[in-house]
């Protein structure tokens, strides 16, 4: 690890299972700042302790862990979201990814995993699981079977190449000796699927924010 | 418990309609009585063309309890209905004099009356028996004054229209009756099941995922019990968070649940946000198929070889890979299989994705694992 500890703060609406990774992590050497039960105060404490982490469960009781996630990555800078939630809420985890959460791990995912999902999603790598690049392929053939427009992002072959190999469960180390491809090279075309996808995202919604009268103030 | 309102529904849908033709009787009936009335000691046989009005009145209350007291009608009925309107309508040869039923016009004793049946026929049995019934009461029309003529003609186009448009509006009420039941079935299923899915996420999943943790990391005889919750606990996910199994009714279902309820703690399956919806029987088979390429992983791959199944919506083409991380299969090893004419997996996979129009590949190799990619083409379809 680094020279200073990755900050993270714990977004989850269950005490049980917030405590729980907060203290795994702890113990593992991460600087847990804060933990958070609910969108509204994960926002707050977030803006107060700027943590290089957030792990944002999106089944949150009060408001909903997606704009959490638009809110926190859109004003810090500094601050990256990692989605830690239970498989299968596809939507929710997708509409977190295109509001600018950097990866997804499922909760089931054992301490090792998660251990390396924080630290990748602090050095800036998208933490991808097989579900969630199911789920990006989809979005983005989604999108190719709509209207022909030309702010419509589309894969490049290779993306889309890397791509269907992570959904199939082939780790980067895998893919880059299977396409021959260095491994960084790999890391990249993931991130840029994520990043054109977050892109899009944030277009559409100041063109839809502009087309209904909204650009005035955000909603608080 | 899920109500079932279905039948209720469809009964209620109804009533507006039986009440409207019992209300059209009453009305016509005094028409009938006051037309009667008007001409009272002209006819031929004015006892009984009271007698007539007095079985029209009767037969009114008769018909007005039975509609509107009956959940169900029967068609027996309205035929006996139609029998006696016709019936009243013959007995006018008996009162009218010749002259009034040929040269006057004088109206027939029910006059308008015989329209309340040609109604039931249409709530009672759709546009047909609506058509039908406004057919026979025309045919009678004619039969009784004897000849044809312009205005007897406009009638049977009416009494037909009638039957007609009132029978389309009573298989239309029925028809949205039985899908806004089919609907309310479909909501109270998902919401029970959502209430469900809340209720084992809030507080067996916290549970279970928490032993499994918590296991882990205390080892030994902890880490078989850490390692069988994690297992229900992949499991229990996997099942709250499919959408229901249910086909839409047109004969088309979505991929994606029928596979999503394969994954384990060592299966991950993987699919678009939106629905993949193909026919009926080619998910059914689909979702077939990759259990038993799962299964094969099971048996062959070795005890901790994990697999990887994604589903892929290409509008024309929809794609299904499995992929495990296993020992693999040695070249040539399915082959020889295969020739040997062992009902092997291959054989089998192979044949039924040739049955539903589509494409199987196998790529294998020894401690490479194996990964079968099924392609079934959808001409004409789109993504999503």
């Amino acid at each position: 690890m680094a020279e200073r500890a990755i900050s993270v703060m714990v977004v989850d609406d269950h005490p049980i299972w917030r405590d729980g990774v907060a203290r795994d992590l702890a113990e593992r050497g991460f600087d847990v700042r804060a933990t958070a039960g609910d969108a509204p105060s994960a926002v707050r404490i977030a803006r107060a302790v700027r943590p290089d982490v957030v792990l944002m469960d999106l089944n949150l009781g009060t408001g909903s862990g997606v704009d959490a996630t638009r809110e926190i990555t859109g004003e810090l800078a500094g601050t990256r979201v990692l989605v830690l939630s239970a498989s299968g809420e596809h939507n929710d985890v997708l509409e977190a990814v295109k509001a600018g959460a950097f990866g997804y791990l499922v909760k089931s995912a054992s301490a090792e995993e998660l251990d390396d999902a924080v630290t990748r999603t602090a050095t800036g790598d998208a933490v991808f699981t097989a579900g969630l690049a199911g789920l990006v392929l989809g979005e983005y053939r989604r999108m190719a079977a709509g209207p022909a427009d030309p702010a419509t992002p589309q894969l490049t072959d290779r993306e889309t190449d890397v791509l269907r190999l992570v959904a199939k469960g082939l780790t980067a180390r895998q893919i880059a000796d299977r396409l021959v491809l260095s491994h960084r090279t790999v890391e990249n075309h993931v991130q840029s699927t994520l990043r054109k996808l977050q892109l899009h995202n944030r277009v559409e919604l100041a063109r839809y924010a502009i087309e209904h009268g909204l650009d005035a103030d955000p909603p608080q | 418990m899920i109500r079932q309102p279905g039948r209720a529904v469809r009964k209620d849908a109804l009533k507006p309609l039986w009440r409207a033709s019992v209300l059209l009787r009453v009305i016509t009936l005094l028409f009938a009585a006051g037309v009667v009335a008007a001409h009272s000691g002209q006819y031929a046989d004015d006892a009984l063309a009271w007698v007539a009005v007095g079985v029209m009145a009767v037969w009114t209350v008769v018909t007005s309890y039975y509609y509107l007291g009956r959940a169900r009608v029967a068609l027996w009925f309205t035929v006996v209905d139609l029998a006696l309107c016709c019936a009243v309508m013959c007995l006018s040869r008996l009162v009218l004099t010749h002259r009034q039923l040929t040269v006057d016009d004088v109206p027939l004793i029910p006059t308008v009356w015989v329209t309340a049946v040609v109604a039931v026929g249409a709530v009672r049995s759709g546009m047909v028996g609506g058509t039908v019934f406004g057919a026979v009461v025309a045919a009678f029309n004619y039969g009784v004054r004897g000849y044809v003529d312009t205005d007897l003609t406009r009638d049977l186009v009416l009494l037909v229209g009638v039957g007609f448009v009132v029978g389309l509006a009573s298989s239309t009420s029925k028809q949205s009756a039985e899908r806004l039941a089919m609907a309310m079935r479909a909501e109270a299923a998902t919401a029970e099941r959502e209430r469900l899915a809340r209720t084992i996420h809030d507080s067996v999943l916290q549970v279970l995922a928490r032993v499994r943790k918590r296991g882990r990391e205390l080892g030994g005889e902890a880490a078989e019990l850490a390692e069988l919750a994690g297992r229900q606990e992949v499991a229990l996910r996997a099942l709250v968070a499919a959408a229901p199994l249910e086909s839409n009714g047109s004969g088309q279902a979505d991929l994606r649940p029928r596979l999503q309820v394969l994954a384990t703690d060592r299966y991950q399956v993987s699919v678009p946000g939106t629905p993949v919806t193909v026919p009926e029987s080619a998910a059914t088979e689909l979702a077939y198929l990759v259990r038993e390429a799962l299964e094969n992983v099971d048996r062959h791959a070795g005890p901790t070889a994990r697999a990887w199944v994604l589903l892929e919506d290409l509008g024309q083409e929809v794609v299904v890979s499995v992929r495990d991380d296993g020992v693999g299969i040695p070249a040539g090893r399915l082959a020889a299989a295969e020739e040997q004419g062992r009902l092997g997996v291959a054989r089998s996979i192979r044949g039924r994705v040739a049955e539903l129009g589509g494409t199987v590949t196998l790529e294998t190799a020894p401690a490479q694992g194996t990964e079968w990619e099924i392609r079934l083409p959808y001409p004409g379809r789109s993504c999503g």
